[in-house]
């Protein structure tokens, strides 16, 4: 029995590549359209940082020349809760004492409170 | 400042014995917080000296100063009086409008750039107080004359 031999002129040539079409850009080219995005975004969040530390600036500042106006009006009425508290107490005690071992001003831990409720 | 007042839930009790007549009276300025801070740079531009000398003296009294600085702390209070008065004789509309911009705001500056430029502009032909915010960068816009603010609801509308 004769062997098989291959056809004349060899076996056609075996197709083991797909044959589909090629979709989309290069490869490159994403990477470097992503690459592009994200520039721009961190372009744009450095410019808001920036940004950002202007306006905390400005707020800071505004703070700053109303503090000594705030802190003056709050002086004020301590000063005159101190002096209330201390004509009351000569009133009450008949003299006035010292309860701390320094002339610091010292804000009221506790108030006194009054016999009469004045509104 | 920072303590905290005495609060009850009975009745409201407040100390309201006056001020002993030997220390000079003071109006207190009485605006809430939007107007201030509307007006914080006009009362900085015309008050620092005041504002500093009353620091100062705060820093130096060793503990002593809400006595001993009552002289420098009425002192800043009619500079301060006075420039809300001057801003209200002249350019009334105006802080109305951007201070109630910065009530309903949130009090962010950024959000009321097209009425603090108006203010700005009246307060300095008429009062000649600028406001300008020491240590910004020399190269770039101050943010307040920014036309675009980025972080605002409308950013191009500003």
């Amino acid at each position: 029995m004769p062997q098989d031999m291959p056809p004349s002129g060899g076996y056609e040539p075996v197709q083991y590549r797909r044959n589909l079409p090629v979709r989309g850009f290069r490869p490159a080219y994403y990477l470097l359209g992503v690459a592009g995005v994200m520039v721009y975004g961190f372009y744009r969040f450095g410019k808001g940082i920036r940004e950002q530390n202007e306006l905390a600036r400005e707020k800071m500042w505004s703070r700053i020349h109303l503090i000594p106006l705030l802190q003056a009006e709050e002086d004020r009425d301590q000063v005159r809760r101190f002096y209330s508290q201390q004509a009351l107490e000569k009133e009450l005690l008949g003299a006035e004492t010292k309860a701390y071992n320094s002339d610091r001003f010292v804000r009221p831990t506790y108030a006194v409170t009054p016999s009469r409720v004045t509104k | 400042m920072a303590a905290r007042e005495p609060r009850f839930n009975q009745h409201v009790l407040i100390d309201t014995t006056p001020m002993p007549a030997n220390i000079p009276k003071v109006e207190e300025i009485g605006a809430s917080s939007a107007p201030l801070m509307s007006a914080s740079y006009f009362i900085g531009a015309r008050c620092q000296p005041y504002n500093d000398d009353f620091m100062k003296c705060k820093t130096e009294a060793n503990g002593r100063g809400e006595v001993e600085c009552l002289k420098e702390g009425r002192k800043v209070t009619r500079c301060a009086a006075s420039v809300l008065d001057d801003i209200n004789k002249s350019c009334l509309e105006e802080f109305r409008q951007h201070w109630t911009c910065l009530d309903n705001n949130n009090q962010q500056l950024w959000q009321c750039r097209k009425l603090e430029r108006g203010l700005n502009k009246c307060v300095f032909d008429n009062l000649k107080l600028e406001k300008t915010i020491p240590g910004t960068p020399a190269n770039e816009t101050p943010v307040h004359l920014r036309k675009k603010q980025i972080f605002a609801h409308n950013a191009f509308s500003q």
